[in-house]
């Protein structure tokens, strides 16, 4: 089941659509850089991006920072918004259901190809970002990157600290798909689903700006994003990264149960 | 309907258990251990050798009306600060301020510090002066709660209950100042039992519930860290550059230093690194400073406080709070005919700062 759902994610035009579309501002960014030489100071703009014009191979960190606070959610949320409500407006959520595998593995199905989804997406993000970064900028070979710490790293450590910042990232995108699947079940258009996602998506990144709501931050489901940056501390920082893993699990866990109970128990007419 | 509901009954209990547990943590009673304020006080005090690792965060509650030479130490005592520390010994650390993209990491050895700051790329080498300007490092509970605690007497000192930091079940400590003038009503101190290291540090005033100072360990490790995670080396492509100390700073031209022996019952005091223009008064956490200052300064000085809300003008000069913090630009300029001006600055009450400048126009006349 689970392979199906997958060929019929990647077999969309609109998937790649989305993608692409999710490349094309990291791209820009790039270009910009190049053409102006003009990177935002350190600790300003998106992280990483003040490092790029002397080292490309940081690229693929800045162009995750860029897509993470909108972008990437935005494209989650579609993605995520149309797995139920999608097959329902269409007419063939029915169908899927005529087959023998039950309601709580297609859920589980669907919520791994969302998974899916967001791995290549990412991955493709931070692939392109490499390609444009070592094309456009300088390289350097002998192991200076300066961490976030002041301290140099190695390129192997860069390397494996970007792909410890892809897998993280990742898994800070499953809170909104759990929201956006969650709503997909309650409603047979994925348009308000991903809106509904969206919505707890601006209201997180509110509410996280507000110091009244500091008692609340540690709790919502955007306040961990920024934190793959901590793999660049030297030492790397994990008190933020586990906390995030953690939240991301809790409202994964809680919104795939509230998606089951409703949807398992969901008279089905379309 | 029966069918329908236990799900939902199923996610809801999982929910409230998961909303919960951290309440419930919170909510446990932290364990009590048997010893005397003073023997905790001087277990506190010898602390400056215990090696640890931590994560602590530190909450100002105080808003300083000052210039932008020093947003610096506004933030520091106003904002929510992150501090990253490694602790050796008392001349082998290092203390980072952790922001969500960058930092600023001080390394201590035997010889100075060196500053990291990422957002500037530039690493700055300080000779660690006797006297400086407060700097997130001095925020960490340990090095506060020491800090505050060096002159407290056996009369001030009291216990309190203990409190969960960290994870360790820390004693508490009350010092309250017995001093007239103090603004500060109380310090509550929790450490670590075994070892004396202050865990949480809470910096009371009485005017307000809200304390002027929170910070505390949020993780706290007691194996000492490697050697190589306190060490600097600048990175190559950095700006490196050398600290400017308070000595360095031109007080201007010293108009008098004839200052009184006691005012608003604070004695006067030495304290290394303080020029001799500058009277320092009081003890533990009751301190005065006094300054002439030049007219020139005065006068923009005298107008920026007259303009803070809150504050007070009158014939001996205008005075400010906040908080337990308290400053006045007192007597009125020379040019004027008046009598000369004197800036004056402390953890002192308003009335006590009264007290101080009047005293000071007597010993003028």
């Amino acid at each position: 089941m689970i392979a199906v759902e997958l060929r019929k994610l990647f077999r969309r035009p609109r998937t790649w659509i989305t993608i692409a579309l999710l490349n094309s501002l990291p791209v820009l960014v790039a270009v910009l850089l190049k053409v102006t030489d003009l990177a935002p100071r350190p600790g300003e703009g998106p992280a990483f991006l003040s490092a790029v014009l002397t080292n490309g191979t940081l690229f693929p960190l800045a162009a995750l920072a860029i897509v993470l606070p909108l972008f990437l959610p935005i494209a989650v949320a579609v993605v995520a918004g149309d797995s139920v409500a999608g097959e329902a407006q269409g007419g063939t959520l029915r169908y899927l259901l005529a087959r023998p595998a039950g309601r709580t593995r297609l859920l589980v199905a669907k919520l791994v190809a969302i998974v899916v989804f967001v791995l290549v997406t990412v991955v493709i993000v931070a692939a392109v970002g490499y390609v444009v970064g070592t094309a456009l900028f300088e390289v350097q070979s002998l192991g200076a990157t300066t961490a976030v710490s002041g301290t140099s790293l190695t390129p192997e450590q860069v390397a494996g600290r970007t792909l410890l910042s892809i897998g993280y990232v990742t898994i800070s995108m499953l809170g909104v798909a759990a929201f956006a699947m969650f709503f997909s079940t309650l409603t047979d258009s994925p348009q308000l689903a991903t809106l509904g996602a969206l919505a707890v998506l601006i209201g997180s990144s509110l509410l996280f700006t507000l110091d009244a709501a500091s008692d609340i931050a540690p709790y919502l489901p955007t306040r961990y994003w920024l934190s793959f940056v901590d793999f660049f501390r030297d030492p790397i920082q994990w008190r933020n990264v586990a906390r995030g893993l953690g939240l991301q699990a809790v409202y994964v866990v809680v919104l795939l149960g509230a998606a089951w109970a409703n949807f398992t128990t969901k008279d089905i007419t379309s | 309907m029966v069918r329908r509901g236990w799900r939902w009954a199923v996610v809801a209990l999982g929910l409230a258990v998961l909303v919960a547990l951290p309440a419930v943590f919170e909510a446990l009673p932290a364990d009590d251990a048997s010893v005397a304020a003073t023997d905790l006080r001087d277990r506190v005090l010898a602390s400056d050798d215990v090696a640890f690792s931590g994560y602590a965060v530190s909450t100002g509650g105080l808003t300083l009306p000052v210039s932008d030479a020093l947003t610096g130490v506004a933030d520091l005592l106003s904002d929510q600060t992150s501090l990253r520390a490694w602790y050796r010994g008392a001349e082998d650390w290092r203390v980072d301020v952790v922001t969500t993209t960058g930092e600023t990491g001080t390394h201590r050895d035997a010889a100075g510090t060196w500053t990291w700051d990422y957002a500037d790329q530039r690493a700055s080498r300080g000779d660690a002066p006797p006297l400086a300007l407060p700097a997130a490092p001095d925020l960490l509970p340990s090095a506060l709660g020491r800090r505050l605690l060096s002159e407290a007497t056996d009369a001030e000192l009291t216990r309190i209950d203990p409190a969960r930091v960290a994870g360790v079940d820390a004693v508490g400590l009350r010092y309250t100042p017995a001093a007239e003038a103090a603004s500060v009503s109380a310090v509550d101190i929790w450490a670590d039992p075994t070892t004396g290291l202050p865990l949480r540090v809470v910096v009371r005033s009485a005017d307000t519930s809200i304390p002027a100072l929170d910070t505390r360990f949020l993780d706290l490790d007691l194996a000492t860290p490697d050697a190589a995670t306190t060490a600097f080396d600048p990175p190559p492509d950095a700006d490196v550059t050398t600290d400017r100390d308070l000595t360095d700073v031109d007080l201007g031209r010293q108009e008098r230093a004839d200052l009184p022996a006691t005012l608003a019952g604070l004695d006067r005091r030495t304290v290394e690194g303080v020029p001799d223009q500058i009277g320092a008064y009081g003890s533990g956490i009751t301190v005065l400073a006094v300054s002439a200052l030049p007219g020139r300064a005065a006068g923009s000085l005298r107008s920026q406080l007259a303009a803070t809300p809150g504050a007070v003008v009158d014939d001996l000069g205008v005075r400010i709070a906040a908080g337990p913090l308290s400053l006045m630009v007192a007597g009125t300029s020379t040019r004027d005919g008046g009598s000369g001006t004197y800036l004056l600055a402390g953890t002192v009450t308003l009335d006590a700062l009264a007290t101080a400048a009047q005293q000071i126009q007597e010993t003028d006349r």
